[in-house]
């Protein structure tokens, strides 16, 4: 459909940050989404059309985005169909992201909780 | 591989003695959205002009299989062009100017035209002098994008164009042209707005074709490093392309990787387009004094 009213009009134009390019962060936005279960797998993902219109990017950087979850296996072409979330996506995805946490992101949290004197039996779990 | 939509081989575009382009070469394939980015007198228009059969220059230039001074006419049924200075006549009403260009041309679709039109806010028996700026560039990129072309030069097309126009307009240039047939080339000053759209980016600098590179390249062969700013003076003893500010403090651009030792100084980030225009366009006097 082509309009100069935008199609999404309340929507504020798309930013990318600059700590990463642009591709990485539609790849893991589009993990994310995996992830949350808004991808279901073995349902196809939206094409590059798609995705390049929503997200106002040029359709090559959006091939590199799905390029990149191909290449962890999240993704899949099946041929003359599209890009497929491969079944176990969602699992493998969670694993890699548990790792990255506990070998990444929690040995700072843990310095920064000692360094407030946080005990564990402090933190509270209700939302 | 099939032949580049457009092809400039040692292109100089001269107005009198003075050199307006000189000696560019490039091609463009199709399937891209190509920025062309240049300060004011960089070269763009001229380069724009030459490209569509209105400047005659030296070197060699090849669009869509044309040489666009002695083809222009075939050209002009493959290609459309919006100038920098878009001027419809003020007395015509927008049905008018639709009715002229069916005639002016074989691949403009009326109907299409009216489509477009449709979703503006400006109406097919509105008078052109009766619109505000915003408007006529709006009518006038109607009348252009139902045209069936293979080659679209946009001169600033969103020069004058509110925010929303503007979204609206890279909506329609993502829906519309990036079909992988087509190619885009495009100028503007909004280089923030426009860097995610673009496939490839071409520099100009006084007239010289400073850099012409896609994207993806241009993420990897430029290096940016955010960094503490206690870290200043080594990272500009390393010579950095520039070096700027960032969320939450400084960032040094090389052009390749720098050494490992100035590596482990900063974290590596995304150069942005701006950053990259910024440090390859300065004027000369302050090109001197760097580094």
């Amino acid at each position: 459909m082509v309009c100069y009213i935008s199609n999404t009009p309340d929507a504020p134009m798309q930013t990318w940050d600059h700590k990463q390019p642009i591709y990485q962060q539609l790849a893991d936005q589009l993990a994310a989404s995996l992830l949350d279960g808004d991808l279901p797998e073995g349902e196809p993902i939206p094409s590059v059309r798609t995705l390049a219109s929503r997200y106002l990017l040029n359709p090559l950087t959006v091939s590199r985005a799905l390029q990149a979850l191909g290449d962890e296996g999240l993704v899949e072409t099946r041929r003359g169909l599209g890009m497929f979330v491969r079944p176990g996506a969602r699992q493998k995805l969670k694993q890699a992201e548990r790792t990255r946490f506990l070998t990444e992101e929690w040995p700072q949290l843990r310095t920064r909780l000692r360094r407030l004197d946080i005990a564990a039996d402090q933190l509270s779990w209700e939302e | 591989m099939t032949e580049p939509l457009i092809r400039a081989q040692g292109l100089t575009l001269r107005y009198g003695r003075k050199v307006a382009l000189d000696d560019v070469s490039f091609t463009i394939p199709k399937g891209r959205v190509v920025g062309l980015l240049g300060h004011n007198g960089a070269g763009k228009t001229s380069l724009m002009k030459a490209l569509v059969g209105l400047m005659p220059g030296e070197g060699q230039l090849n669009v869509l299989g044309l040489d666009p001074r002695k083809q222009r006419v075939a050209l002009l049924d493959r290609l459309s062009y919006i100038p920098d200075v878009a001027i419809l006549p003020r007395w015509a009403r927008v049905e008018q100017l639709i009715t002229l260009m069916t005639g002016l041309h074989p691949r403009f679709s009326a109907e299409r035209a009216r489509a477009l039109i449709k979703r503006t806010s400006v109406s097919l028996t509105d008078k052109v002098k009766s619109l505000s700026k915003g408007m006529v560039v709006q009518v006038h990129l109607a009348l252009i994008a139902a045209i069936d072309a293979q080659v679209m030069i946009l001169d600033e097309p969103t020069l004058g164009l509110d925010v929303l126009s503007r979204k609206a307009f890279y909506e329609m240039l993502i829906d519309e042209w990036c079909d992988g047939e087509r190619s885009v080339l495009i100028s503007t000053h909004q280089v923030e707005e426009i860097e995610s759209l673009l496939s490839d980016v071409m520099m100009l600098n006084e007239g010289k074709l400073v850099l012409s590179i896609s994207l993806e390249e241009m993420d990897k062969r430029f290096v940016a490093l955010s960094h503490d700013p206690a870290q200043a003076e080594a990272m500009a003893a390393a010579h950095p392309l520039l070096r700027y500010r960032v969320q939450g403090g400084s960032a040094a651009l090389f052009d390749g990787l720098p050494p490992e030792a100035v590596q482990a100084l900063g974290q590596r980030v995304r150069p942005s387009l701006v950053d990259l225009f910024v440090a390859l366009t300065r004027a000369p006097e302050m090109n001197r004094t760097q580094g």
